[in-house]
């Protein structure tokens, strides 16, 4: 949807001094002493793909505002490409001259900004059918599209007050339905919800991720919030001094930094909404479990510490949860998730979670049953065991169980010996 | 060479180069000057004849009604009460005749200077090049540049309001920059980013924001150019300067008094209208 490509910045006079610098590798602060030129964007690269929330983080001064506003040439970059799909094909916008370029800006590029940006002489149904104004729809036509955006935006019934009457939060929800009324496929969101207070703002996200499961746009998001980033991003890039030094799903990021300037953002984020199961469990064919084959391609697995709980494999499926040789009924943890209170005790069953749910879905498990959760794969399969270590480890030090990699390894010299 | 007074070595002789230069541009540029008068003849005598032709008691409602609509009752209060002392001293027709000069003067005021003004928004280079141009229109004494009005424009009402043109203009052209500069970056870049054009900006966003300020200029324009009334009475402009300008002359302070009330009523009238014109409500 959106292909940027070597997109370069820089501010001061005659940038291209610059260019043969970066080029030789030097840092910002180099070229800053030698030059007097600032670097905002260094040769960045990225792509978004349609539906995609993609997210940039950084720290001020960073370079993703400026990034961002060379998308759509509110800053003019010195060099690269943007790729835009648009109705009419794929542009370059760097290329386009001063009408194209309002026209791309009118038909197929919003924007939702860090301070609102709203007209505080309009009304807010005059400030959410702006952009169709300048698209010269006609009065009823953007009418009738502005107050269908603030009715997906919850704020129908405000069409008539000024912005200046309405909260930090509210005025926001204009902002991003005055984005959505111009019907553009792509939004380009310069860290919106910063401004707002805490608990406003994970509303707004909530908002946000509700609003995009109905309309399916294309966004580029900006923000310096990590926490903000995991829970949006279905990709996260991080910028630093004008580049892109780390980008991958929110659980890459958190499971393996790149950089000690990612590794200091991870420390402090929230894994538990990010991490998988599949990252943390445990799998069964390591050194910590003791196997014994019952024949007819039926394992018994018993870990070296907690020998009254055996895992029954059959094909390497999960088939049950033996306690002290007794099976243990199982349930689907998204069902256990379902359940208001625990009902029973909690050693009854033991949790079936998939690859995919979180640590904060299987911490939740752990309220339904203490026993060891089994992560199994759509074809049931068993993926690992997730028990109390597994999760205190990948809650504390954010990254995969080590044995993961040591299975995954071992097993690929497996099949290459079969 | 006397070196304790060094300005007796020679003088510059500016003003015969002055003198010479209005000389030349009367006698050649007479062509050039008489167009300029037409269009500001047209639009005075428009409004004076309406101003005159309609009776003073719907001329006063309709004063009233305007101030007490834009206003609110208060200011038309004061509005009725300013105006029937004014007609009330005998000086009705003056005052129209002086409000149509104003009228006049402030219409190509608004025509000349806010284009300027937008202009000066737009461009650094601009603003800085004409701001000592204003400078010299508001500071230097009006009588100075009453000399060359009457050699190029000739004695009477439209001298008079060009005159007053070139007094009252520099705050519409000051205030509508000022205006236009402080409308927020973080709004205009928004209508940017929605794809609006120059023009776009400029009409949706920069102006409508800027017209608190840039109707305190036309406020002042509106003072200024009363102000200058009483001066453009020198040159025939007629209008409530002149029963000012007779007492002066004949030494009758009554005369001169009940203009002068007449010129402060209307300014009082005028200031509480165009004040009100700033705090526009966007429902």
């Amino acid at each position: 949807m959106i292909r940027v490509e070597n997109l370069v910045k820089v501010f001061g006079e005659e940038p291209e001094r610059a260019l043969a610098l970066m080029e030789q590798g030097r840092t910002k602060a180099e070229i800053r002493e030698e030059t007097g030129l600032t670097v905002g964007v260094n040769d960045v690269s990225f792509h978004v793909d349609r539906g995609e929330i993609f997210v940039i983080m950084g720290l001020s001064g960073s370079g993703k505002s400026t990034l961002l506003r060379c998308v759509n040439r509110l800053i003019e970059p010195l060099s690269g490409s943007v790729f835009l799909q648009t109705d009419e094909g794929e542009v370059d916008v760097t290329e386009l001259d001063d009408e194209r370029l309002r026209a791309v800006r009118r038909d197929s590029l919003s924007m939702v900004f860090q301070r609102f940006g709203l007209l505080p002489h309009r009304t807010v149904l005059d400030n959410v059918a702006f952009g169709q104004e300048i698209r010269r729809t006609n009065r009823r036509e953007r009418r009738r599209l502005a107050e269908e955006m603030l009715g997906a935006v919850g704020l129908a019934g405000w069409e008539r007050e000024i912005p200046a009457q309405l909260s930090g939060g509210m005025q926001q929800r204009v902002g991003l339905a005055r984005a959505l009324a111009t019907q553009a496929n792509v939004l380009l969101m310069d860290e919106p919800f910063s401004a707002l207070d805490p608990l406003i703002k994970v509303n707004m996200q909530d908002e946000l991720l509700r609003i995009q499961s109905e309309l399916h746009r294309t966004i580029l998001f900006i923000t310096h919030d990590l926490d903000e980033a995991l829970r949006l991003g279905n990709r996260i890039a991080i910028m630093d001094d004008g580049q892109i030094v780390q980008s991958g799903t929110p659980e890459e990021i958190i499971v393996n930094p790149k950089t000690e300037y990612v590794a200091d953002f991870v420390e402090h984020a929230d894994p538990t909404g990010v991490m998988t199961a599949k990252t943390v469990a445990l799998p069964v064919q390591t050194r910590r479990f003791d196997a014994e084959d019952l024949g007819g391609g039926r394992q018994r697995y018993v870990r070296r510490g907690t020998e009254h709980l055996a895992y029954v494999l059959e094909d390497e499926r999960f088939e049950a949860l033996e306690r002290d040789g007794q099976r243990v009924p199982t349930r689907p943890l998204a069902e256990a998730l379902e359940d208001e209170a625990p009902t029973g005790s909690r050693d009854d069953a033991v949790l079936v979670a998939g690859p995919d749910a979180t640590l904060k879905e299987v911490l939740q498990g752990r309220i339904h049953s203490h026993l060891p959760q089994v992560v199994v794969d759509g074809g049931g399969r068993l993926l690992g065991v997730i028990s109390e270590r597994e999760l205190i480890h990948g809650i504390l030090y954010k990254t995969a169980n080590p044995d993961v990699e040591a299975a995954v390894a071992s097993q690929a010299a497996q099949e290459a010996t079969a | 060479m006397n070196w304790l007074n060094i300005f007796e070595s020679g003088l510059l002789p500016l003003d015969d180069w002055v003198q010479t230069g209005v000389d030349w541009m009367s006698a050649n540029w007479r062509g050039f000057f008489q167009a300029v008068k037409v269009p500001v003849e047209v639009v005075l005598d428009g409004i004076e004849t309406v101003l005159l032709a309609v009776p003073p008691t719907f001329m006063l409602i309709a004063i009233v009604a305007l101030a007490w609509r834009v206003a609110g009752w208060r200011t038309g209060v004061v509005s009725l009460v300013a105006m029937a002392l004014v007609g009330f001293t005998g000086m009705w027709e003056l005052t129209m005749i002086t409000l149509s000069m104003v009228i006049a003067a402030v219409v190509f005021c608004i025509v000349v200077g806010v284009p300027l003004g937008i202009l000066a928004a737009r461009s650094d280079g601009f603003a800085s090049g004409i701001r000592p141009v204003l400078d010299v229109m508001q500071t230097t004494p009006a009588f100075v540049y009453l000399v060359p009005v009457v050699m190029l424009f000739g004695i009477g009402t439209v001298a008079g309001v060009l005159a007053t043109i070139v007094f009252a203009l520099p705050p519409m052209v000051r205030l509508t920059n000022l205006g236009i500069r402080q409308v927020r970056e973080d709004v205009v870049e928004a209508a940017t980013a929605f794809g609006a054009s120059p023009w776009q900006v400029l009409t949706k966003v920069q102006v409508p924001l800027a017209l608190p300020t840039i109707m305190a200029g036309l406020n002042q324009t509106i003072m200024l150019s009363l102000s200058m009334v009483v001066i453009a009475a020198l040159i025939g402009a007629g209008g409530l300067g002149t029963p000012v300008f007779r007492g002066l002359n004949s030494l009758n302070v009554g005369l001169a008094f009940v203009g002068g009330l007449g010129i402060v009523l209307l300014a009082i009238v005028l200031d509480r209208i165009t004040q009100a014109f700033g705090d526009v409500d966007p429902r």
